[in-house]
């Protein structure tokens, strides 16, 4: 038996734009597992976007309850939803999402130092195993694409979160550098068990997941 | 937040601050001006003061100063020696002298000099606390005699015979065509009595000024000394009523003499340097508030500029009031670095004012007062911004383009 990971009970998201009201997501139900690598794919406008920021407590459901670890965060403080990201979520942007005034090693420690903590040495390791070693020092502007976008991987596991969440990770670069990057999200996933959920729109790549969860209109499909 | 956040994000906000120095220099301005202007005013303020107290220093505050007042029709006042006689029978009255000052070339062997003259009474002494380097004072047989005697100050000396303390005494003045010997040479005092410039005069007998030297030509006032402080308003009462009769002034005539009592001058005085002073650091505090204004301006564009950066911090993990202190430190920066500069700039200006003789005197409370008054402007200003930027959901500061 796997362990529960997550777990979304009728989850809807809805907003406001001026007096009309979009219905984002229409009630989705989702279990994952630790472990698990699912991709999440649908047509611009299915909600895939939201879906992730919603796993990724970096937006709040409308209705539904959400399990992270069994804990039911719905009712969480901002404070309590900060502390979920750092420590239990790292994050993969398609813009790479770095900040430009830090150099590539403070990058990577910055989720440590949220956490109240100065790790160099655990960043150092991270960012040899994405093969950028003797790139401390640099700033982002200085890196290529996927140089970016592997201090970025260091980054999210700087904390060691369960849950890896990659919103788009090679849409930004070229189909070789893609494959690279996601060579190191399939390794994250078979050799330290992390749970992966990304979004895609690139089939190819979406094939790669354990599962494909496709949305549209709001609905899983 | 603990000591640990506390010096990293000094360090984060201290980075961003000079990732764009020019900017920071800019918003920094107004806090330097106005920080800078508050000590400074101060200093003069207390210049001012000091100025007061050292000129009034050796006076009692029991003095009264009868003068006449400059009269526009041309009326000639009353006030006369015979004055003093009747009000030195005042019960409240210690004392009553009367003084003829004015200006005359005077000479001797080597120099020549237009200096101040004051005819008096031996009582002057005593009355405005003068004290000799050598010789002796006139005395009530000088007086009566019109002896040709004068006792000098230290600065008559200077110019007339080359040094504030040159052995005069036995020297001759000559004034007009008449040959005065110097009896007593006084202390130098470096500050004016009241109205007297005690270091610029030569003193003589009243009579002997009245009858060789100044004559009707020179001003006449008398200086009297209450009994006691708690007298000082008797007497003035006192004084009035007697001057009245005898100058035989009728109920709506107006007064052809002023009196004044140095308590009041003094105070007065004080008083309107003081008003100055809290006029000018309410200037230095307005300075301040509009380049707090201008630290807020630039703290919103920032926050603005960095949204993006401030969603990638949140979605890692940062909490809000780490986000808050970052940008209120930012703040907090801009102020105190403001404050550094311009506290610094201040001795420079005090030591420019000094070399232009303006009287400043530094005080250490000023220092303390500009401190809190921009880092508290600066920090409230600073708050706002930061606030919005530490209330920026994560979802739409991430989006933000």
């Amino acid at each position: 038996m796997k362990k529960k990971l997550i777990e979304l009970k009728s989850i809807t998201k809805s907003y406001f734009i001026g007096k009309e009201k979009f219905d984002i997501l229409k009630g989705i139900n989702l279990r994952l597992d630790e472990g698990d690598f699912v991709a999440i794919m649908g047509p611009s406008g299915s909600g895939k976007s939201t879906l992730l920021n919603i796993i990724g407590c970096l937006d709040t459901p409308t209705k539904g309850s959400y399990f992270l670890q069994n804990k039911d965060i719905s009712g969480f403080t901002n404070k309590q939803l900060a502390i979920v990201r750092n420590e239990s979520i790292g994050f993969i942007f398609q813009n790479f999402n770095l900040i430009g005034s830090l150099t590539v090693l403070q990058n990577v420690t910055l989720p440590a130092f949220y956490k109240g903590q100065e790790d160099d040495k655990r960043a150092k390791e991270l960012l040899k195993k994405v093969k950028l070693e003797e790139r401390y020092s640099f700033k982002p502007n200085e890196l290529s694409g996927g140089q970016k976008q592997r201090v970025a991987i260091a980054r999210s596991l700087m904390n060691n979160p369960s849950l890896i969440l990659a919103d788009e990770p090679t849409g930004a670069l070229d189909s070789k550098t893609g494959k690279e990057i996601m060579d190191i999200i399939i390794s994250l996933n078979k050799k330290e068990n992390k749970t992966i959920v990304m979004v895609t729109h690139d089939e190819s790549i979406a094939l790669l997941a354990h599962k494909i969860i496709r949305l549209k209109d709001g609905f899983i499909i | 937040m603990n000591i640990f956040f506390a010096k990293k994000l000094l360090r984060l906000a201290w980075q961003a601050l000079l990732s764009n120095p020019l900017r920071s220099f800019l918003t920094t301005l107004g806090i330097i001006i106005g920080s800078m202007t508050i000590i400074i005013v101060i200093a003069l303020g207390e210049g001012a003061k000091r100025d007061i107290e050292k000129q009034y220093s050796s006076m009692s505050v029991k003095t009264i100063i009868i003068n006449a007042p400059s009269t526009s029709e041309g009326e000639k006042s009353k006030l006369n020696i015979e004055d003093v006689d009747l009000l030195i029978q005042l019960p409240s009255v210690s004392m009553a002298v009367p003084q003829l000052s004015g200006r005359v070339e005077m000479q001797s062997e080597s120099q020549s000099s237009n200096l101040a003259v004051l005819g008096s009474t031996p009582q002057i002494q005593k009355l405005i606390n003068l004290e000799l380097v050598s010789g002796r004072f006139f005395n009530e047989q000088d007086d009566e005699n019109k002896a040709k005697i004068v006792v000098v100050g230290a600065i008559v000396a200077e110019e007339l015979f080359g040094s504030k303390t040159a052995d005069v005494i036995g020297k001759t003045i000559l004034i007009g065509k008449k040959e005065f010997e110097i009896v007593g040479l006084l202390k130098y005092k470096g500050a004016s009595v009241g109205p007297t410039a005690v270091d610029d005069s030569i003193f003589a007998p009243y009579l002997t000024t009245y009858r060789y030297i100044l004559g009707s030509n020179g001003k006449f006032n008398i200086n009297m000394e209450a009994k006691s402080v708690e007298l000082i308003k008797q007497a003035t009462e006192d004084i009035t009523n007697v001057l009245k009769i005898s100058h035989n002034i009728k109920p709506g005539m107006s007064d052809d003499f002023r009196i004044r009592d140095m308590g009041t001058t003094v105070s007065s005085a004080i008083n309107s340097s003081r008003t100055m002073q809290i006029l000018l650091s309410l200037v230095g505090i307005i300075v301040l508030l509009v380049g707090g204004i201008g630290i807020m301006n630039i703290m919103y564009v920032t926050v603005t500029e960095r949204t993006k950066e401030i969603g990638v911090r949140k979605a890692i993990g940062a909490q809000e009031e780490f986000i808050l202190f970052q940008f209120l430190f930012e703040a907090f920066i801009l102020s105190f670095v403001g404050y550094l500069s311009g506290f610094l700039l201040s001795f420079f200006v005090i030591w420019l004012l000094n070399i232009f003789s303006v009287s400043v005197v530094m005080v250490w409370w000023s220092y303390i007062l500009s401190l809190i008054v921009t880092m508290g402007i600066g920090v409230f200003f600073g708050y706002s911004p930061a606030k919005k930027a530490a209330s920026l959901l994560p979802i739409d500061a991430l989006r933000y383009e």
